[in-house]
């Protein structure tokens, strides 16, 4: 397993700067979608949301799954 | 066990295995160091549901030995590559590879590389084609295809929001994906005020050159919870997922531009189909065919369309309706006809040219519609090229040749203004000469209310 690692490392340079740098994006990250949740829930206190989404998509796999299984001709 | 000599160029990278090609088919070995992932992907039940949702390309395991292991995928029509889509498809792409990393770290594995070359368009989605990009997740470590990620999706999409599509065609000189520091020179200066724009680009840009000296991993150690990570990625998905383009869709109602009469359409669309039908033709490439609307009447007919334009918005435009339509045989190209993307890469032959791949395909019949007054009097191509280039991509072509008295022929002809008896070739009859040197003439008709001939035309042999 240590060789299998060792040998993943040659791959590619992940850059040390890029792999120092997410601590500082996910705290950033982390700050922007809690003052989001907390913007949300304040607006849905006061009735302010709109039910519709940003995004068509989401990050979640299970969503998808819900989805009907479209497969057609043309 | 196979001889290396089939190896596709486009896999050398990564020491977990290699494409190749038996006959017709590509297929993929996984070579004995990348052994105990596999097993792994394949004890914790990985790949079907990715399969199922159409997110990850299917595969059949096909052999096993000490030595390798060959898998056999469902086959792609066409690699079309990035600088090849549109933004929506762009954006679909990178939206794909985070949900896979996501889904991924739900069952401790991880991606080990987030190139936008492992992507690409198969029955009107994106989906992902490395099957060996998956490795162990590491306990609080970060992602290590994080910067790629980065320079692959992140940089060229904000780059389009901010500067237009054309900034996704970037994509084409750089193949490791787009430098950091100079996608942090070329934003505004207010995108420092944004938390995501600010860390992922230009922060990263600044820890880039502070460190780029620094190359013992070992000598710190990195940690970041799964928890940050999934954040991270969460901040990116929300961020892209909004992102769109700015520019006015200038082609969007092209067809309510044109100088065509309901039943001129009507009959262009109809004389189509008929010719291709008769060919029992299954592959169509059209060349110029702006959203699709031409090649889409055939659809029922056969198995894939290929519509190429030169304009973004055409594309776009094409891509939505596949979307909206949910429709499995188009297949959108950013393609333009006066510089076909040509091959990248390591021996220029990493990634493929366009006109290699389409010649890999084998288009059986070539549409070309109100497409040659372009090449010839805007494109400067003398007919006698632009034969042998359609007659080099398929033995049946549909072309459509717009006489002098046409509107929009007019008016590229008045753009050369005193250079405008240099074009005076342009006619019927030197088009008809030139493109006989390569095809025969099987039919041609008049399109009932405007100055233009549609062509069937068979390459001679």
């Amino acid at each position: 397993m240590m060789g299998y690692f060792s040998m993943m490392f040659l791959y590619f340079d992940p850059g040390l700067g890029a792999m120092l740098v997410q601590a500082i994006v996910a705290a950033a990250a982390g700050i922007v979608l809690f003052s989001k949740n907390f913007m949300y829930k304040v607006k849905s206190f006061f009735g302010l949301t709109k039910s519709q989404k940003d995004g068509i998509d989401t990050l979640d796999f299970e969503q998808d799954e819900k989805q009907p299984n479209e497969e057609q001709g043309s | 066990m196979k001889s290396k000599a089939h190896r596709h160029q486009a896999s050398f990278r990564d020491p977990s295995g290699y494409i190749f090609q038996e006959g017709p088919v590509v297929k993929r070995v996984i070579n004995p160091i990348y052994f105990p992932v596999y097993d792994a992907l394949c004890k914790a039940d990985f790949f079907s549901p990715l399969f199922k949702a159409k997110m990850l390309i299917p595969h059949v395991e096909q052999q096993r030995s000490t030595e390798a292991i060959v898998l056999k995928p469902d086959q792609i029509d066409l690699m079309t590559y990035p600088y090849e889509w549109s933004f929506e498809q762009y954006k679909q792409a990178a939206l794909l590879t985070l949900k896979l990393q996501n889904f991924a770290l739900d069952r401790d594995f991880s991606l080990k590389d987030a190139s936008a070359y492992n992507v690409t368009f198969h029955r009107g989605k994106p989906i992902f084609i490395d099957t060996l990009s998956f490795d162990f997740y590491q306990k609080d470590s970060p992602w290590r295809a994080y910067k790629q990620f980065i320079s692959h999706f992140f940089a060229p999409l904000v780059l389009a929001h901010y500067h237009g599509a054309q900034a996704l065609k970037m994509m084409q000189t750089h193949i490791d994906g787009i430098p950091i520091a100079l996608v942090a020179s070329m934003l505004p200066k207010r995108t420092k005020l944004s938390p995501t724009l600010y860390t992922n680009i230009h922060l990263m840009a600044k820890m880039e050159a502070k460190h780029k000296d620094e190359y013992n991993p070992k000598s710190r150690e990195i940690k970041l919870s799964k928890k940050s990570l999934r954040n991270l990625l969460r901040s990116l998905f929300d961020y892209i997922n909004k992102l769109d383009l700015k520019e006015q869709s200038e082609w969007g109602d092209y067809y309510n531009k044109t100088n065509y009469q309901p039943e001129s359409f009507r009959f262009k669309k109809e004389q189509i189909q008929k010719w291709i039908a008769g060919y029992s033709v299954r592959k169509v490439l059209d060349v110029g065919g702006n959203d699709g609307t031409f090649a889409r009447v055939l659809l029922r007919d056969i198995d894939l369309a290929v519509v190429a334009d030169i304009d973004h918005n055409a594309v776009a435009l094409n891509y939505a309706q596949v979307q909206a339509n949910k429709e499995v045989k188009m297949l959108p190209l950013w393609f333009d006809v006066g510089q076909p993307s040509p091959g990248i890469g390591w021996s220029n032959t990493e990634r493929d040219s366009i006109l290699t791949r389409l010649s890999n395909w084998g288009p059986e019949a070539v549409l070309a519609l109100a497409v040659i007054h372009h090449m010839t009097l805007s494109g400067n191509i003398p007919f006698n090229d632009s034969a042998r280039f359609f007659a080099a991509l398929s033995s049946v072509l549909i072309i459509e040749f717009p006489k002098r008295d046409d509107s929009w022929v007019d008016s590229l002809l008045q753009r050369k203004r005193e250079f405008i008896n240099h074009f005076d070739h342009y006619n019927q009859e030197e088009f008809e000469r030139a493109y006989q040197e390569h095809f025969t003439i099987e039919e041609k008709v008049v399109i009932p209310g405007s100055h233009r001939v549609l062509y069937l035309m068979m390459t001679r042999e």
